[in-house]
């Protein structure tokens, strides 16, 4: 419990008018059985948003406010009117928000409150440090990626995009099915505005293609990574076929007749999935599909259309799914 | 109580819900499927994402009921309970952290009622309608509560709320909607990139563009200046994924918009890949005389059905790739598939079925070969409502080990209603009586309709559109949403008609017979 004295108790409160929130003899459904001191907070809130006062002391009382429910978002768009009608010290306020964000970081308002003193502040460079430390906590906060990206889109700054392609190896290196981690590095590699696609260089998209070689290699049944070769792929206008001779080492059944320390030719290019790697990967055997379906034979259908079927068997869960893109493979040889 | 005919249930407050069921017929006992052994693949290399997965899974599999029957049917009474407690005696102290969320809280329930087939009286109706009308903003808008600052999201569940309970006429809940001043609030929000701020000062996000367009169509308010530029932020938050994401970033250089490249802020998300669909399909009727913007409705497709979570997951949704199924996307992804046909996609020609006879493995799951006229697999969706998503003493949750709450409970019942009945757009016969002014007065001189706040139809709400055009404008907003239709014969209640909960029209979670209504007086249509 609070050992708040309430602001009605409080005589540097008592030229204000607490408003209630219902008007008298309301019998509203659904109540929420608040405690006092919010209660009492929340009719002080309502007495000054009334009286149109914005000081020192209604910055106080949002923020006691914001610590009982972070949510209130009128709270939150008064507390900022009133940061600057009375000019207050925005980075003392970035400040004060760091243990908030922590606190309540699945909260919409938290983020958005730092965005708006950011744009005030133009200063990203701490804010990015910032964020990492949340995201140390939780590695796939919805909110904490989307502000980071709001951030490097925001400011567009050339040494702030170069960074954050090194954190975002570390953050895969720590776990390589973390799909955010990979939509951010979406993000930052391709889909960033800065560039159109057509310019993008053919070694850069080379490296990068092994690099998701390489992660899928360690672990093969991981749609992150495969989502992601996907997108590289379609957003560079790069035939599904190009990967032919890497997608079948996944698609198929693992030969359990050759030996394999002695017949494994080692190819850098197309890495071998592990020893314990489950093979085939229901994604890749879909990725194999398409790739059929590009060459549009009736031969390269009929593989397209026995590989959903072996979806069907083997990625139960989605048999129908895999029996419309069946349906759908056969409508290519007829368009 | 027994969950047959008619029933009441008394609160302790005195006041009565009168409980419209369907006649119950013997339950069918659920087996639960073979398949929930089958475990996240880790490949030999553990990260914190499978482990977490592998940790669920064993949560759920200790979950599973070692007699399957004990808990094969839809526990209807508990959740009743657990909802009017709610309702009427109140939330407690904990839930002051959605005290900015009260038009929510309302909704949540009153849906959930809807879907179990229940009615308020009216005398508790008006309770409701009071409550909400109590949250309206004098300048127009819903907040989150009474004097709170006017909100998007707030304002769409007030007016759904609105939907189940409210009237015309005089305290009734749908003449007293400022529809003007929410009009203007609108557009104060818009932004030049087509997003809207979800208030003043607040954050953009595609839940503020889907809530405002689901209001704007229910309330005839939507106008070609409120559309234009909305499509464009839609598509651009869309993700190589193929879910969307929740925002995108506009780029203007020296005060001009780019119009793309548009980078999406966040990854794909069952949430707002939903708030995109529905809005998509909310803007159709704009689409005529220009060019067709496009999204990659396939790739969605693809993303949508990944996320339904096999083997032990028990056929619950994801939100995103590699994270955990939860309840509530039961609804977010579940309802996804009911919006493609809207969009375009034909499902029929999904072939009833695939001679699997030579397939030892199939044998033993009978259970999920049910004819399925879905892209998921609604059959295993059920399994994950009725099994895992049921807290014992009624509401509905997450996931076992998380508790009910009132969110999880609807998003919960509207995925399980999703998955037993097909609510699709039907070609429509009827006449769209034409709507300016003069004729509107017309007839309610001859008092074919309710008094319809004529006022506001007088309203030029967008100055560009001639009278005509705007009529036009009008009859295709009302005709994309209001003609859809429960296609009965394809419902596939699993466990019985005793686990049947009411359909739900796909756009907005409303039931068939809540919208129409509403849309009929608001469209001047009888
Ligand atoms: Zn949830």
């Amino acid at each position: 419990m609070s050992e708040q004295v309430l602001y009605a108790q409080n005589s540097a409160w008592s030229d204000v008018i607490p408003i209630p929130q219902f008007d008298e003899g309301a019998k509203p459904v659904a109540p929420i059985l608040y405690s006092e001191e919010y209660r009492d907070a929340t009719d002080y809130f309502r007495g000054v948003v009334r009286a149109g006062e914005k000081s020192q002391r209604v910055l106080d009382l949002t923020e006691h406010l914001i610590r009982l429910n972070p949510g209130h978002y009128s709270v939150w768009q008064y507390r900022y009117d009133t940061l600057l009608a009375i000019k207050a010290d925005l980075r003392e306020e970035l400040r004060r928000m760091d243990e908030l964000a922590t606190t309540h970081m699945k909260t919409y308002q938290v983020w958005h409150h730092r965005q708006l003193l950011i744009e005030q502040l133009h200063e990203p460079d701490s804010e990015l440090d910032f964020i990492k430390t949340i995201l140390d906590i939780d590695s796939k906060n919805y909110h904490t990626w989307g502000y980071r990206q709001w951030i490097l889109a925001h400011f567009n700054r050339e040494d702030l995009w170069i960074a954050e392609i090194r954190y975002v190896e570390q953050m895969l290196k720590k776990d390589l099915r973390n799909n955010s981690a990979w939509n951010h590095r979406f993000f930052v590699l391709w889909s960033n505005g800065r560039r159109e696609s057509g310019e993008i260089q053919d070694e850069f998209l080379r490296t990068e293609i092994q690099f998701v070689k390489d992660n899928i290699s360690l672990a093969p049944n991981n749609d992150a990574a495969w989502n992601y070769y996907r997108g590289v792929l379609q957003h560079t206008n790069q035939p599904f076929s190009t990967q032919l001779n890497f997608v079948k080492l996944y698609a198929e059944e693992r030969d359990s007749d050759s030996d394999t320390d002695s017949e494994v030719v080692l190819d850098l290019d197309n890495p071998s999935p592990g020893p314990r790697a489950v093979l085939p990967c229901a994604i890749a055997m879909e990725f194999l599909a398409e790739i059929y379906e590009e060459k549009r034979t009736p031969e390269d259908i009929d593989k397209a259309i026995s590989l959903y079927h072996k979806l069907t068997i083997l990625d139960k869960i989605r048999k129908s799914y895999w029996e419309w893109r069946t349906a759908e493979a056969k409508r290519l040889l007829t368009e | 109580m027994t969950v047959t005919g008619q029933s009441t249930v008394a609160s302790e407050s005195g006041n009565a819900l009168y409980l419209l069921f369907r006649k119950s017929q013997s339950s069918t006992i659920m087996n639960v499927n073979l398949l929930s052994e089958q475990r996240v693949i880790e490949d030999g290399y553990r990260t914190e994402t499978s482990l977490e997965q592998w940790l669920v899974e064993d949560s759920f599999l200790e979950a599973l009921p070692s007699d399957p029957s004990k808990i094969s049917v839809l526990k209807r009474n508990e959740h009743l309970n657990y909802l009017a407690k709610l309702l009427l005696e109140g939330l407690n102290k904990r839930y002051a952290v959605q005290d900015a969320s009260q038009p929510w809280l309302t909704f949540w329930i009153l849906q959930s009622f809807s879907l179990l087939g229940v009615l308020l009286d009216p005398g508790n109706k008006q309770k409701v309608i009071n409550t909400i009308l109590a949250m309206q903003h004098p300048d127009g808008g819903f907040g989150g509560g009474p004097k709170q600052a006017p909100h998007i999201l707030p304002t769409y569940a007030a007016i759904c709320t609105l939907a189940i309970v409210g009237r015309p006429g005089k305290g009734g809940g749908w003449d007293e909607i400022n529809r003007k001043g929410l009009y203007n609030f609108f557009l104060s929000l818009k932004q030049p990139d087509g997003s809207f701020h979800v208030m003043r000062d607040g954050e953009v996000d595609i839940r503020g563009t889907y809530c405002l367009l689901a209001v704007s169509t229910m309330l005839n308010i939507l106008t070609p200046t409120l559309v234009e530029g909305v499509p464009d932020f839609v598509r651009s938050c869309q993700t190589y994924e193929g879910g969307f994401s929740c925002a995108s970033y506009a780029r203007f250089m020296e005060g001009q918009l780019l119009s793309f490249p548009r980078p999406s802020l966040g990854e794909a998300h069952g949430g707002y890949t939903s708030c995109a669909l529905a809005s998509w399909v909310f803007l159709k009727p704009f689409w005529e005389g220009t060019s067709t913007p496009s999204i990659d409705v396939k790739r969605t497709i693809r993303w949508l059905t990944k996320q339904q979570g096999g083997g032990a997951n028990m056929g619950g949704f994801r939100g995103r790739t590699n994270k955990l199924v939860d309840g509530c996307y039961s609804w977010w992804v579940g309802g996804c598939f009911a919006l493609l046909p809207a969009l375009g996609i034909q499902i029929d020609s999904v072939p009833r079925h695939i001679d699997n006879a030579d397939d030892a493995a199939h044998d033993n799951d009978s259970e999920w070969d049910d004819v399925e006229e879905e892209l998921f697999n609604s059959q295993a969706l059920q399994d994950y409502i009725i099994y895992l998503a049921q807290a014992p003493s009624g509401g509905l949750r997450d996931k076992p080990q998380k508790s009910p709450d009132a969110y999880h409970t609807l998003y919960n019942l509207a995925g399980l209603s999703i998955a037993q009945h097909r609510v699709r757009p039907v070609p429509s016969e009827r006449d769209w009586i034409p709507q300016p002014g003069e004729n509107l007065i017309l007839l309610k001189e001859k008092r074919i309709l309710p008094i319809l706040s004529c006022k506001d139809d007088a309203l030029d709400l967008d100055p560009s559109e001639t009278a005509d055009a705007r009529d036009a404008r009008r009859k295709r907003v009302f005709t994309e949403v209001y003609w859809w239709k429960e296609q009965e014969s394809l419902s596939q209640v699993k466990g019985g008609s005793i686990n049947r909960v009411n359909a739900t029209h796909p756009l907005f979670n409303l039931t068939v017979s809540h919208i129409q209504p509403m849309l009929s007086y608001f469209y001047g249509q009888p």
